[in-house]
């Protein structure tokens, strides 16, 4: 590994001043969600469908949780393949709040019809029996206590992955678990996760997942182009807050004890600092970070289920990363922007199909194949990604 | 003088190997030792026991003037009570600039959140200047460590250690590819470093070992064989039978 | 079943017919009388006619009767329009006398009319012939007799059984038939001691059919009552509070119509939608009706002024539950007999468990061999080479197809089979070797580079079997001779199948030892991992040895892909299935060491097996709880169970 990363270190005050690359990508940034806002339905010109603005905000979500798996993969050397199961379980903190609330919306409007009003056992009841009908009970599970309250939910979108992460991280790197082995663990939990999930007495609906996550309560009347158009900026402005929370991070000693750490973690032992403890610290801090995009990713996708959860999730994960370039945050932003929409521009049946004579390629066949394939060649022949070509061209500017 | 280590009754065993047998070695407070001692002889798993990468299966490590037990605690932790140890590879963080590896190995409080609450000062950074001068690399400063020459890596390394300020300096093979030239500067880092705290130097050299003018202890099989000046050791019957065969 | 002692008797009597009357047969008074006799039961039976009139013919001790009796059970007598009289119809149409069997010729379809006694008729013939068909010279009918009682026990069926006993000669019908009769004793014996003989001669049997009769004993039937009757063979009885609950208890009694249901919340509510009046219920205006505390008092007002039943509240519920009693109750009257069953059956817990044991530890043998083979070839590459290949799952499946295109061409299953081995071998030894010369070898010195690769090639492949064979599953048809089982007793059992998997998961763990240790190409391996320059410098080429060995690891993955393809169903998504699984199993039993690999399949598959036997509706439930198992076992012995110690572990 020899990435070599530029500018002073130590951060005082105007670290950004520092950061040419964190500034043009704040720019470029606010310069895209303007461009948006302009041309989408909701707000200007309809250029821009609704769908298309949801796409680019989930785009946008993708982003930040690429930066985060950079910052524990690529700054800190550990390639987590669990960073999607965070991802997920943001989805459904908030996910459950959205189908109670929603729910509730529903249920009390229809008990209220009758003479009496409703308890409140009645209402819940009425409720668990709507979500719960699918998996075959009618019983509020103890995961659910806190769904009625947004603020609590919001609570378990930083907590739950927090925790998660904070006591798998603990036993893994207490037991200096590194390398190949870290991931194999890692991948371990998300496949237990996703199993777990599965299962219809999981209270979470097994394989029906919770969906109708895109109305939101108390929200009703305002239309989808302009929802979506509120969840872009959201979208942005986490975008923006992470990636200069972990440009921050990177920049000063922080970064370059965990690039030391990544690079040879016996040697920053001997130096006398806790590794365990850095490793720590970062693989929380970024699961946290890809709880909050999770949240803000499913609402817009409107459905979550435990296949988003399985390991291949957390794979192209890094393999978004690994294209776009490890060890630069930008190029985690480019990997995850260019993979998923290249990806739902070739599976949703956009890129025009080959005819060989013999034979017709259709992409949403060989898309797959091809990903494969070209992660291959940018795995040999690019290793630092699309990001290292920046390196060429400045270099010979 | 009372000592900063003391190692008594160490063993160790890998897989039925007794790599180091009932070894005892007190370390004064200040001052150069050199150890050598042929090939297997357990050098380098002495400074593993003594740093916590190997747990020994018997014997006592005490260390410091509140004679701490160094058993049981981890690497870092070792580190932080003022142990620092330079690796027969020359093992610097060649992604980063050699202000960066020094700064890093900067005596200061070690937490990650002290760390990322940690301000560039006025005085580290002259410290990591006087650093980089007294080991020749003050113009190398912002170079990434992995361009700098076999020699200045290990250089950088021995800054690196200077940098923790540590009471006691573990050493493995200082001097391995050096030019006859940087050797001379090694020494003299060394022997300036040796007068506010103990240095252990492990060395196959004996040219090396000769200049370093320090007391010596061989080690053969596991166990201290001989100890004494050069001169002392290089007589004795027991140490020519060893390193010639016999 | 209730015996029913009118049809015993004429069993009984028939029986005694037969013996006491051997000679009867050269009488040869013609049967068509008698049966003329009972013309209306024979032409148009009912359960009831027919039971009188075959206890009658068979009473007769005609020679004749039983074969009729048969005849007209299986349709195969027809009456003649002409005259009444009835003639045998072979299945050809042809038609002959029953007396002497002359054929009758001359007659088409219009001249007879069918005869088509109902199953319920049948029954009662197949019933009444038993006793008969135990004696019959055919081992086959003396066989079908016997699985006639076993399917329908009774009482009268003891005494022919008994007396048919000693003239068989047949070693196994005697088996049977002894044992039958052990089990209609238990049942149905005489008297108290020979039935319970009988009973404490089963225990322990874990047979299905001693179960049955034991449980069918011992059976007990729930019971309340304001007092315990006198005279039942009470079970036990039920204390409310520990062995059920107030409501549980209450619930019985509302089952037994001892006292009236419960109210539910339901009730109440509709009870007071009933009586709004004025915005008010009972004095209580509705708004204030949504906890279930003011529910209550606006129905205690309605209750006071008359307008709504009694509510059984829980002081009701309390009392009511109070005044009686809760017991459980044999049918069977004697209590020795049920006590001897309950002992009985509790051995028969004991056998049973100590086979579940059996089973189980079989059925974790079958699953660990199915890891150790997914893994064995993850054991080369990744415990031996280092090189993580996640495409190994995609070698598994490449191995498994190889074998469903081998048989559509070849359609001889065993045949397909034999070929299909080594070419699954060769296809994917040579995938392998092209993907450690094309993407592995320039990745040696970055492993987690390596894994994104592999897993890059692991999707292209994937959905190129999809391209190709497209999304359902396809068939690997194992040969017959592999479509058995083995069968110990009724609870312990494998398929042969997956015997087949385990010898061949001993056959790779032999070869593998024997390569590693034994043979030049082993010695170059180790030499090459340990320490790859050294080796260089000692004219091995390290290419050459890691190519082979990496082709060694994919062409085992592809034999395995045939071998887990004849169990379960061949998709382009099996090998994804068992990838994490194979490498915890690497990592679990310890990297470098085929012998781990064997150790930490078998502890993977026990436990699995262990835990579904827990919660055995549940196996993603299973899955989930090993895995994290092993995350936290990997805690303790963070380098597998067979460790490899001090320096030559590495750092």
């Amino acid at each position: 590994m020899t990435v070599v990363s530029s500018g002073p270190k130590y951060p005082g005050g105007g670290f950004l001043a520092a950061q040419p690359a964190t500034l043009w990508f704040l720019g470029g940034l606010g310069l895209f969600t303007l461009g948006v806002t302009v041309l989408a339905e909701g707000f200007g010109l309809g250029t821009l469908s609704t769908s298309m603005v949801k796409i680019l905000g989930m785009t946008l979500c993708l982003c930040l949780i690429a930066v985060a798996m950079d910052v524990v993969w690529g700054y800190c050397g550990i390639l987590s393949l669990g960073h999607f199961a965070f991802f997920g379980i943001g989805g459904y903190a908030v996910g459950m709040w959205l189908m109670y609330a929603r729910t509730e919306g529903i249920v009390t409007e229809a008990l209220l019809a009758a003479p009496i009003p409703p308890t409140e056992t009645e209402i819940t009841n009425a409720i668990a029996t709507q979500i719960f009908g699918v998996v075959g009970s009618s019983e509020l599970p103890v995961l659910w206590g806190f769904a009625h309250s947004l603020p609590l939910q919001l609570l378990m979108v930083v907590l739950v992955p927090g925790l998660l992460a904070l006591v798998f991280g603990w036993l893994a790197f207490r037991s200096r678990v590194t390398g190949v082995y870290l991931s194999i663990l890692t991948q371990a939990m998300t496949l237990a996760l996703s199993l777990y999930l599965f299962q219809n007495d999981s209270g979470l609906r097994g394989n029906n997942g919770l969906s109708g996550l895109q109305n939101i309560p108390g929200l009703d009347h305002l239309p989808q182009s302009t929802l979506s158009l509120w969840f872009f900026w959201a979208s942005a402005l986490a975008l923006g807050l992470g990636y200069l929370f972990f440009a921050w991070l990177v920049s000063g000693k922080f970064g370059s004890v965990i690039r030391a750490i990544r690079d040879n973690e016996a040697r920053v032992r001997f130096l006398g600092y806790e590794v365990e403890h850095y490793k720590l610290v970062v693989f929380t801090l970024t699961a946290i970070v890809a709880g909050i995009a999770g949240a803000l990713y499913y609402p817009q996708a409107g459905i979550v289920n435990p296949a988003e959860i399985a390991p291949i999730a957390s794979i192209y994960l890094a393999v978004w990363v690994a294209i776009g370039g490890r060890g630069r945050l930008y190029g985690a932003v480019i990997g995850a922007a260019a993979v998923s929409l290249a990806s739902s521009w070739f599976t949703g049946g956009g890129a025009p199909a080959i005819d060989l004579g013999f034979y017709r390629i259709n992409w949403t066949d060989w898309w797959l194949v091809l990903l494969g394939f070209g992660f291959v060649a940018v795995t040999l022949f690019l290793p630092r990604g699309i990001g290292g070509l920046f390196d060429l061209l400045v270099r010979k500017s | 003088m009372s000592a900063i280590l003391e190692v008594s009754g160490v063993s160790v065993t890998f897989d039925g190997f007794r790599a180091i047998n009932n070894l005892s070695i007190s370390i004064p407070k200040t001052g150069l030792r050199a150890i050598i001692g042929p090939n297997g002889a357990g050098k380098t798993t002495f400074m593993d026991i003594v740093t916590g990468k190997t747990r020994p299966d018997d014997g006592r490590v005490i260390w410091g003037e509140k004679s701490v037990s160094l058993l049981g605690l981890s690497e870092s932790a070792i580190a932080q009570a003022g142990i620092g140890r330079k690796f027969q590879k020359p093992t610097v963080f060649e992604a980063q600039s050699v202000g960066d590896n020094l700064a890093m190995a900067l005596r200061a409080p070690r937490g990650p959140f002290e760390v990322l609450r940690a301000r560039r000062s006025r005085a580290a950074d002259d410290r990591i200047h006087d650093l980089a001068e007294e080991i020749g690399l003050a113009d190398a400063l912002p170079r990434p460590a992995g361009e700098l020459s076999h020699g200045q890596k290990q250089w950088l390394e021995i800054g690196m250690l200077l940098a923790q300020d540590p009471a006691l300096l573990l050493v493995d093979e200082p001097a391995a590819g050096m030019t006859p030239a940087e050797r001379a500067h090694t020494t003299d880092l060394l022997k300036r470093a040796a007068k506010t705290r103990a240095v252990v130097v492990i060395e196959h050299d004996m040219e090396f070992v000769r200049r370093l003018d320090c007391r010596v202890t061989v080690l053969h099989e596991g166990a201290v064989l001989a100890e004494g000046s050069l001169d002392h050791v290089t007589r004795n019957q027991r140490v020519i039978d060893v390193y010639l065969g016999r | 079943m209730r015996p029913d002692p009118l049809r015993a008797c004429l069993h009984a009597l028939a029986i005694l017919l037969v013996l006491l009357l051997p000679d009867s047969g050269h009488a040869q008074t013609p049967l068509q009388p008698l049966l003329q006799e009972h013309r209306a039961a024979i032409t148009n039976p009912s359960r009831g006619t027919a039971t009188a009139m075959v206890a009658a013919l068979l009473a007769s001790g005609h020679p004749e009767a039983a074969e009729f009796l048969r005849r007209w059970q299986d349709r195969g007598v027809v009456e003649r329009r002409a005259d009444g009289m009835f003639l045998y119809s072979d299945d050809a149409g042809g038609l002959r006398e029953i007396d002497g069997g002359m054929a009758v010729p001359g007659l088409t379809g219009r001249d007879v009319a069918p005869i088509r006694p109902n199953a319920g008729v049948r029954a009662v013939v197949a019933a009444a012939l038993v006793p008969l068909e135990l004696t019959a010279p055919d081992p086959e009918r003396r066989r079908a007799a016997l699985d006639a009682i076993a399917r329908s026990p009774e009482a009268g069926q003891i005494a022919p059984l008994t007396v048919s006993l000693d003239g068989e000669a047949d070693a196994d019908l005697r088996d049977r038939k002894a044992r039958l009769l052990t089990l209609l004793t238990a049942q149905f014996g005489p008297d108290r001691a020979s039935r319970l003989t009988a009973i404490e001669s089963l225990a322990g049997d874990t047979a299905i059919e001693a179960r049955a009769v034991l449980n069918q004993i011992a059976a007990r039937v729930p019971g309340v009552a304001a007092a315990l009757p006198e005279g039942a063979n009470i079970a036990r009885v039920l204390e409310v509070d520990e062995d059920l609950t107030e409501i549980e208890a209450h619930d019985r009694l509302v089952a037994a119509r001892l006292a009236p249901p419960r109210p539910t919340a339901k009730d109440l509510r509709d009870a007071l939608s009933a009586h709004v009046e004025g915005g008010s219920v009972g004095g209580i205006p509705l708004h204030r009706l949504n906890t279930d505390d003011m529910r209550l008092r606006a129905y205690e007002a309605l209750e006071a002024a008359g307008r709504v039943p009694p509510r059984s509240g829980p002081p009701e519920v309390s009392q009511a539950v109070a005044a009686h009693v809760f017991f459980e109750t044999y049918p069977e009257p004697d209590a020795d007999i049920t006590a001897a069953a309950e002992a009985a059956l509790s051995a028969t817990t004991r056998q049973i468990a100590l086979y579940q044991g059996a089973d189980l530890i079989l059925d974790g043998l079958s699953l660990a061999s199915i890891f150790f083979l997914a893994a064995i070839g993850l054991a080369i590459t990744f415990g031996v080479m280092g090189v993580i290949n996640m495409a190994h799952g995609e070698f598994i499946m490449m191995g498994a197809y190889t074998g469903y295109v081998v048989q559509l061409f070849v359609p001889d299953y065993t045949v397909s089979l034999v070929i299909a081995l080594p070419l699954a071998f060769a296809v994917t030894f040579g995938a392998g070797v092209a993907m450690e010369r094309l993407v592995i070898r320039q990745l040696y010195t970055r492993p987690l580079e390596t894994l994104l690769a592999t897993f890059g090639i692991s999707i292209a492949l994937q959905q190129l079997a999809k391209n190709i064979f497209g999304t359902q599953a396809r068939p690997l048809t194992a040969p017959d001779w592999l479509g058995g089982a083995l069968t110990f007793n009724d609870i312990v059992g494998i398929s042969t199948i997956r015997v087949a998997i385990f010898v061949l998961a001993l056959i790779f763990l032999a070869l593998l030892l024997y390569i590693l240790k034994r043979t030049r190409l082993g010695l170059e391996v180790r030499a090459v991992t340990q320490n790859p320059g050294m080796a260089a410098s000692m004219g091995i080429n390290p290419d050459r040895i890691n190519m082979l060995t990496f082709g060694l690891g994919s062409g085992i993955a592809g034999i395995a892909g045939v071998a887990i393809g004849l169990y379960a169903q061949v998709t382009s998504e099996m090998g994804a299935n068992y990838i994490v699984q194979s490498f915890m199993t690497v990592v679990v039993g310890g990297v470098g060491n085929v012998w781990g690999t064997l150790a930490g399949a078998s502890m993977i598959g026990f436990l699995q097996k262990g835990i579904e036997w827990f919660n055995p509706s549940n196996t993603l439930a299973a899955q989930t709880y090993m895995i994290l198992f092993i995350i936290l076992f990997i805690q303790f012995r963070p380098k597998g169970i067979v460790a490899l110690k001090g320096r030559a572990a590495g750092d």
